[in-house]
Parts: structure tokens; sequence; C-alpha cells
């Protein structure tokens, strides 16, 4: 596996159900950890990995999507599928509407699933490696200079250099001077690029 | 005062002072002797002197006799005046007043002249016979006062006032008709003592001679006592008036038509007044001698009459008695002829009679008063008029061939009463006949029959409704007779049966062997019939056309040990019955695959996860088959998994086929706990759906229960169902508890289902085991109702509590 670990997390009441999933799952090479109720996954210790969670609509306790919200508010952006015994078409459309991957009808095709796994866990890559980079560019734009800040804000927001001189009280050169160690501290090649790197983390870190 | 009774006549004492309270002395005196002026060769005294007088107390003691002598008389002749009447009384009260004044006078005279004065005392004559005047005049009142009938407290009092008054006004006269060479002085308080003396003691002798005025025999005895107790009275006021006199020396008097009063005269008096008193005594007691006499001439006189009178009272009786007796005769002889009219005109029958022509001339006084009419009236046809006009024909013609034939009569009559109402009267006539068989009189009696003639008719009236009853009644109805044998029957009987009464019997069927063909089921019928006690019991009957009908049967005894066997054709009722309970059963059926249908999600579940799981493994295996090597611990293992899948997934299938079942109701012994949990299974997927948290608390060693496996399941998914739909809006915890337990007291398993919901509203709880009444939009509302008549049909009792935190459905089942 030249790929990072990653891990299926599956919620299901029905032990039968959960076992089959995890030979099935595993039989492709993945790793899946089960749990019984929503409950005994919140409290469980979870690796740092990209991952998704098979969840049953009718739990014990707490209702499958009514764990999705749950989770959504904590801010825990895991891909989440849904499995049901009788899916009814507005439960899809509100499982769906809240961002899950795929809503599956029990009995479902091992590649549905596996297919949804796939999707689920490269959708959770991409947050992963998006989240990254912003992280990135955070911490280069933290380490500029107050000046460089003001410098980087006006130019960006398609300032000139005399302007932004004048603007902040002080020559075309000293901006200039700003604006070249700014763009090297963010490592932006162009303008262009640095403008790029500004919208991005203006942008809320999460996904579409 | 001290009397020196030795001294020889004369006594000469100073001045003397009494105390008033010495009661023994009568006479009190404040005389006082000092000088005395007299004529006639007395020593002259000086102008102005008292002269003291003295006492002879001879004189004195003789006048006292006199007093009680006087006393004495008045008393009797007291007694005298009241036992006389008219004239007789005239002349005693006025002998009596004159012997009792010259007493009183006789005394007063006396003690005046008991009293010696140095001085020649005279007497002016005519005053003193003014006061004999007035002793006669007051005794007179005395007398009349104490002899009257009565003597009230007025008379009384007036009569002593006036006595007293006589006594000292005669007195006093006698002081005044003194004439000697003195003036007399009056001491006014001892004049009022005396007056006031002589009225007190005038009231006591008045009322001692009314009391003492009827003769007893003790009477002289008490007379002399109290004529003593009076003659002291009289005296002592006599000489209290002497005491009230002084005399003061002065010219000589006038002495014309003065007398003086010698010794011998004064002894003339005494012995004058003794003689008047003595007679007066004896006239008196002679007197009452011959009263006494008289008396005893008129009781021998009266005794006489009496005698007589008796005797002639005897006579009389005698004579009464032989009055009655010969009446009693005459009336014992009038009786026997009298007797016989009475009984026939008292006994409580009418009677008629007549002659051998039918012309009837005799009625009683029965018959007369209850037709009102006369002898007269009735005469001859008269009698014919009180006939009814309906009856009238048919009793005339019977009369007339009775008379023609002398055949005894008899009808049945109405006759009309004094009141103008008919009743009904039976009428019999029989002949008398001479020793030649002649008709010699009819006589006929009517007899009141109308009571008998209205239960008659009630009873007519009676059978008739019976009768109706019994022809009309949808009811078979066989009377059976003491034999047994049926002996009636009504049309229904017939109807019902298809045999008449008249059949049977000319064909001599044996009922009972059509009715019951098979011999054993013929007998128990038999039996029942014949039994003492039966009780509501149903057949089945072949009837004629060879239908066999079911029959609810009664047998009633009658007293005399007759039966009446009442039956009734319940065939159709038995068909709705059934009817009725096939329908019962399809509605329980299709309420069952209603309940199910709610359940199909839960059903659908319930198959789908074990079809999941074994889908995904299956596919696993496929994977792992299709790659290059399999792994067979990983393969067996999944195909192990798929078995048990396909095993779980079978028993939910058979468990929706069970309770969809169309069947027979199925009775065995069964372990409601197992029934609870295989419920509680099938129905896990609707309770998680629902959110409702599930606990149950089954009780251990329960003992079995007889009943029906899949109707029993269906109330606790009834109930179960229930509870979580009443928990279906929003509340706060959805907490389901199934308990099972026993009834020691009673011998039965308890099944209670507790929700939390909000409860049962209290107007709805009323109606909810009512078929058709629902609180769910898409109910049916016949869950409780089903649930109910199953577990009643089970012998136990389904029931609901409710309060704000749930309800609670129980029921019971009894134990095997």
């Amino acid at each position: 596996m030249t790929e990072p670990a990653s891990v299926i997390f599956v919620v299901d009441d029905d032990p039968s159900i959960r076992r089959a999933i995890k030979r099935l799952v595993e039989s492709v090479g993945l790793q899946v950890e089960l749990f019984g109720a929503a409950q005994e996954f919140l409290q469980s210790q979870r690796q740092d990995v990209p991952s998704c969670l098979v969840l049953d609509i009718r739990l014990p306790g707490i209702s499958g999507l009514d764990f999705q919200r749950e989770l959504a508010e904590a801010k825990n952006n895991i891909p989440i599928i849904f499995i049901s015994a009788h899916g009814d078409v507005p439960m899809a459309v509100r499982a769906m509407k809240a961002g899950a991957v795929e809503f599956l009808t029990k009995p479902f095709r091992d590649q549905d699933l596996l297919d949804a796994v796939q999707v689920a866990l490269d959708r959770d890559r991409a947050r992963r490696e998006r989240e990254g980079e912003i992280a990135t560019l955070r911490e280069r734009f933290e380490s500029l200079s107050p000046r460089e800040h003001e410098v980087v804000a006006m130019v960006v927001s398609g300032m000139l250099n005399k302007q932004t001189a004048a603007e902040l009280g002080t020559t075309e050169n000293t901006v200039k001077v700003h604006r070249s160690r700014a763009m090297e501290k963010m490592q932006a090649q162009s303008l262009a690029e640095l403008v790029k790197m500004v919208e991005r983390l203006k942008l809320p870190p999460q996904a579409s | 005062m001290v009397y020196d009774w030795g001294a020889p006549t004369r006594c000469r004492s100073a001045v003397a002072v009494f105390a008033p309270s010495s009661a023994a002395d009568t006479a009190i005196h404040v005389v006082e002797f000092s000088s005395s002026a007299s004529q006639g060769g007395l020593p002259m005294i000086s102008a102005n002197a008292v002269i003291t007088g003295s006492y002879n107390y001879g004189e004195v003691a003789r006048s006292i006799l006199i007093a009680i002598a006087a006393s004495y008389a008045a008393l009797d002749l007291a007694g005298r005046v009241t036992a006389a009447r008219g004239r007789a009384r005239a002349a005693w009260l006025t002998g009596g007043a004159c012997v009792m004044g010259i007493g009183i006078w006789e005394m007063d005279l006396k003690g005046m002249l008991a009293f010696h004065l140095p001085v020649p005392v005279e007497y002016y004559w005519p005053t003193v016979l003014a006061a004999l005047v007035v002793a006669i005049l007051a005794s007179a009142v005395a007398l009349h006062v104490a002899s009257r009938r009565r003597m009230g407290p007025a008379d009384a009092l007036i009569g002593s006032v006036i006595m007293g008054g006589g006594i000292v006004g005669q007195h006093y006269l006698h002081m005044a008709a003194m004439r000697l060479p003195a003036i007399t002085r009056y001491s006014p308080i001892l004049v009022t003592i005396s007056i006031l003396l002589a009225i007190l003691f005038s009231l006591i002798a008045l009322l001692m001679a009314f009391g003492l005025r009827e003769e007893t025999r003790w009477s002289i005895l008490r007379k002399l006592g109290s004529a003593a107790v009076m003659g002291a009275a009289i005296s002592a006021m006599h000489y209290i008036g002497m005491a009230a006199a002084s005399f003061i020396s002065a010219s000589p008097p006038d002495l014309s038509h003065a007398v003086s009063i010698s010794p011998i005269a004064n002894f003339g008096v005494f012995t004058i007044a003794w003689i008047v008193l003595a007679a007066a005594i004896t006239t008196s007691s002679v007197d009452r001698r011959r009263g006494e006499e008289v008396r005893q001439l008129n009781q021998e006189l009266e005794g006489r009459v009496a005698e007589r009178t008796r005797q002639l009272e005897a006579v009389n009786q005698a004579l009464r008695r032989e009055i009655v007796e010969r009446e009693q005769t005459e009336e014992a002889l009038r009786h026997s002829e009298d007797h016989l009219r009475l009984v026939i005109d008292t006994i409580p029958q009418q009677i008629w009679s007549g002659p051998p022509d039918g012309y009837l001339d005799f009625f009683n006084a029965q018959l007369l008063s209850y037709v009102g009419l006369t002898q007269e009236g009735l005469q001859g046809e008269g009698w014919q008029r009180v006939l009814h006009p309906d009856d009238r024909e048919r009793v005339l013609t019977s009369w007339r061939e009775s008379v023609m034939n002398g055949t005894p009569f008899e009808e049945e009559v109405r006759n009309r009463g004094a009141n103008g109402k008919y009743r009904w009267f039976l009428v019999r006539g029989v002949t008398l006949r001479d020793s030649a068989g002649r008709i010699l009189r009819w006589y006929g009696t009517s007899t009141d029959v109308e009571d008998r003639k209205q239960a008659e008719g009630e009873l007519r009236k009676q059978k008739e409704v019976f009768q109706k009853i019994f022809e009309n009644i949808p009811v078979m109805i066989a009377f059976f007779g003491t034999d047994g044998q049926i002996e009636l029957v009504n049309p229904e009987w017939e109807r019902t049966i298809g045999w008449t009464l008249e059949e049977i019997r000319e064909q001599n069927l044996d009922i009972y062997a059509e009715l019951f063909p098979d011999p054993h089921y013929r007998q128990m019928a038999r039996e029942y019939a014949a039994a003492s006690t039966s009780e509501h019991t149903d057949f089945k009957v072949r009837v004629r056309d060879g239908r066999v009908i079911d029959m609810a049967a009664d047998v009633v005894h009658l007293s005399d040990g007759s039966r009446l066997g009442i039956g009734k054709d319940i065939t159709e009722r038995k068909h709705t019955e059934a009817a009725l309970q096939k329908s019962q059963e399809n509605l329980v059926r299709v309420t069952r695959v209603i309940a199910m249908g709610e359940l199909a999600a839960a059903i659908a579940h319930e198959v789908n996860q074990p079809l999941t799981a074994i889908v995904t493994n299956a596919n696993f295996c496929l994977r792992e088959l299709a790659g290059g090597t399999p792994k067979v611990e990983k393969l067996r293992e999944a195909m192990g998994e798929i078995v048990s899948d396909g095993a779980r997934a079978s028993a939910v299938t058979s468990r929706i086929r069970a309770l969809l079942q169309k069947g027979a109701p199925e009775r065995t012994k069964l372990d409601i706990n197992q029934i609870i949990e295989e419920v509680t299974l099938l129905l896990r997927g609707e309770l998680t759906r629902n959110r409702v948290s599930l606990r149950t608390d089954l009780g251990l060693d329960l003992p079995r229960v007889s009943g029906d496996r899949v109707q029993l399941q269906q109330v606790v998914i009834n109930l179960v169902m229930n509870g979580i739909e009443a928990m279906r809006s929003p509340v706060q915890t959805r907490d389901l508890l199934i308990k099972s337990g026993r009834n020691h007291n009673r011998n039965e398993v308890l099944i209670q289902i507790q929700d939390s919901g909000e409860g049962l509203d209290p107007q709805q709880a009323k109606h909810i085991f009512e078929p058709f009444f629902t609180t769910k939009p898409e109910g049916v509302g016949m869950g409780l109702s089903i649930s109910r008549s199953i577990v009643e049909s089970h012998g136990g009792r389904l029931w609901a509590e409710s309060d704000l935190k749930g309800s609670l459905f129980q029921f019971t089942l009894p134990e095997q």
C-alpha cells in the first residue's frame, strides 16, 4: 500500500450485517472498524487518516440521520454512506442534501457499496489535501510583517504600486520592496498566483 | 289585788292599783275612799271628797252564779230556738230573750247591790226597768244570731256588738239609776275597756252557743263549762264597769221615783231571778223531752207506713210477674205461628208460591225487597214484569210447560232489582200434592247466582285468552298426562313437527322414535321429559320431512303431576349464531391482516436484515472465488453466516405467516412469556423506528395458560402497537414496559403493557373497547374490541388504566 492508510467505519445494530460488510470491504484491502451504535463510534479512538462512515439509518438510540446532523454541527466532515432496510425517497433526499455520499437500500449490491466507499475515501482524501494546503498558505501568510500584510491586501485588490505608496504615505520603491518580500515569503511566482492564494485563504476551509 | 276573804263582809283598803296582767282578777277597781258625805246621821264629808265603797263578797259570788245560770239558760235556749220552726221559734226566741235578759239584768243588779257605799244609795226605778228592756232586746238579738242556720263573720260581729252594747248599756243604765249624795265620775279608759270586753265576751258567747246548739252526748257538761266561762266573763265586764266609776261627795240627790233596795228586796230579787232561771231551764228541758217523744212517735209511724208500703209493693210485684208470665205464654203461642213467617222472610233466599194454575200469590220479604214491589204488584202475572226482556219468552214457555205437566221448574233468569239492574237467579219451583197426587200448590225459590255467573264469565274469558295464546303463540306446546302420554299439542307444535296429534294417535306412532332416531339420544330426551326438575336444554329433533332442527326445550310441571313441554325451533338462531361466530372469526383475521399491514415496514426491515447479510456475504464469497487464491477459512465463515441468516429470515416469515393464518382457533398450553418474546422480536423494528425503548419484566415460573397462540399474539401486538401509537406525539420519553406476573389470589396470569404517552382522555377511555372506535387517523377501531373479545373468550379480562404518565393496559388469563 503506497497510499496512506485509510479506515472504513461501519455503524449498524445488526452484528450479522456488520460482519458481512467488514468481510466484503476488507476483501478489497481496506481497513474496517465496526460499531453497534453511534455512541460507540463517537467514543472510539480514531486514526487521523482518510476515512468514511457506513451508517445504518435505523439505530438504537439516535437515528442515522440525526447522527449525520450532529456530526456536521461538530464540524466533523467525514463522508457518510447510508444503508437502510426500507429507505424511502424523502429520507434519501434528506440524507443526500445533508452531504451524504450515497444512500444504499438493503440488500445492496456489493459493488455499489465498494464504489461508494471509494468515492467517499477520494472525497475525504481531497478534503484533507485541500485542508493541508490552506493550512500551509495561512502559515506563510501569517509570517508576513504588518506592513507587508497591508501592501499585499492593497495589491491583490488591484491597486498600483504608486497608489499603494500614496495610500500608505511612502515611496513607490518601498512598496516594491515590501511586495517582492511578501511574494518571496508566500512562495508566489507571480502576482496572479499571489492573488489566488489570498482568495483561497478567504474562502471558508470546506469542500464545495 | 288581794281580797281579804276572812274579813266580815267589809274591807277597807286604800288606793288599790292593779296590774293589767293579773288576768285572774275579774273586778278592777280604782276607787278611792277618802271622805263621805252622807245623809241621815252619817258623818259629813267635806265637799269634793272621794267616797270609798266596799263590796259584799257574798253578793259578788251570787251575782257571778246568776251570770253563769243566765249563760247556761242562754246556751240551752239557743239550741231550742234553733230546733224550733215558725211560731214555736218566735215563742222560744221571745221566752229565751226574756229569761236571758232578766238573767243579765239580775246579775248586774246583784253586782250593784254587792257594792256598798258609806252613803245611802237609792235607785231611780224607771231607769232600772229600761235597763231590763235593753238586756232583753240584746238577748233576743244574740239568740237570733246564734240560732240561725249559718253564722258568717259579719253576723257574728254585728250580733256581738249589739249583745255587748246591750249588756254594757244596761249596766250603765243601772249606774245612771243610782241616787246618792255624790257625783259619779267615769274613767274613760276603763269604760272603753268594759265596752270592748263586753263585745269580745259576747262574740265568744255567740260562737260557743252556735257550736253547742246541736245536742250531743256531752253537751250538758260542755254547756255548763261554757256557761261558767261566759258567766265569769259577763261578771268581769260588770266589775270593770264598776271600777270605771268613782264617786265624789255632793249634795243629796233628787229622790223622786227612787227606791231603796233593801236586803230583803235584794233577796227577793235574787230568789225571783233563780225562779225565772229554773223555770226557763225546766221548760227548756221539758220541751226538749216532749220534742224527743214526738220524734219517737213519728219514727214509729213512719216505720208502720214503710212496712205497709213494703207489703203493698210485694203484692204489686207478684201481680206484675203474673202479667209478664201471662204475656210470655201468649208470646210463645204466637211464636210458633210467626216463626215460620219470620224464617220465610229472613232467610237469604227469595221464596214464592201460588195455586196450581200458576198464578203466583205469595212472595217473601226478601223477594219483595229485591224487586222493590208489593205483594199486590207481583201477584198473578205481575212477577213477569221483572224478567229480563231477553229471558222472558224462554222462561214463560218453560213455566207454562211445568204448570201444565206438573213437572219441576228450573231456569236461570235475569231479574230486575229495585235499583233497575238485572241479576242472574236460579229459579226453581216444585209442587205440593195431596195423597191423591193432585197439585195443591207451587212452591219456589229464586237464588241469586250473579256472582257465580260473573265468575263463569271471567273464567270463560280467561280460558279463551289462554286458548288463543295456546293456538297462536309461535312456541311449541305439548301437554303430557300423568302417564307421560301426549294429550294435547298446539298448532305450532304440529306445524313444526309435521304430524298432527290425530295422526299420531291414529297411526299409533312412537313419537319419540320419530323425533329422536338415535336410541341413545332418544333415551336422553325421554329422561329429560320425565325428570322431576328440568332446566332449559337444547335438542336436535328430526321432523316429519326429515330435516333436523334445533329445539330449545323446557318442561313445566303442573300440580297434579302432568307436564307441559315447551319447545322452540331455534334452528335459524343457531345458524345465525354460527354465521355470526364465523364472521367474528373473519373479522378477527381481517383486523390481524390490517395490523400486519400496519406492521409492513417493520416486517420488511426484519426480513431485509438477514437478507442484507446473506447477499453481502454471498458477494464476498463470489469475489473470493473469482480471485486467484480464495481463502477457504474466510469462505467457510461467510457461508456459515449465510446459512444462519437464511434461517433467521425464514423464522421471520413463518412468524408472519402464523399471524396471518386462517384456521380454526386452537387451544394449546402456552407459555405467555414466550408469546411476549416472539411479539417483541417481531416488533423490534417498529419499536426502533419509533425510537421507543422497550423493557420487559417477565415473571419466572409462570404457570401455563390454555389458549390460541396466534390470537394471544395478536392481543399483545395490538397492545404494543397501541402503546407505540400513544407515544407518537413528541413526548419526552418513549418507554414501553411489558410485564408478566401471577395473580395468586385468583389463579390467573397477569400481563401488563405500560406506555409513557399522554394517557387516555377520560372521555375516550370509556369507548376504547367499543368496536370501530379509534383515535388514529387511519385506524379501523377494531384492535381493542377484538383483543377484549379474544381475552374474554379465553376466560380472562382486559382493561385499561390511565394517568398523565401514560396508559396501562392489562389482561388476565386463567391458569391452566
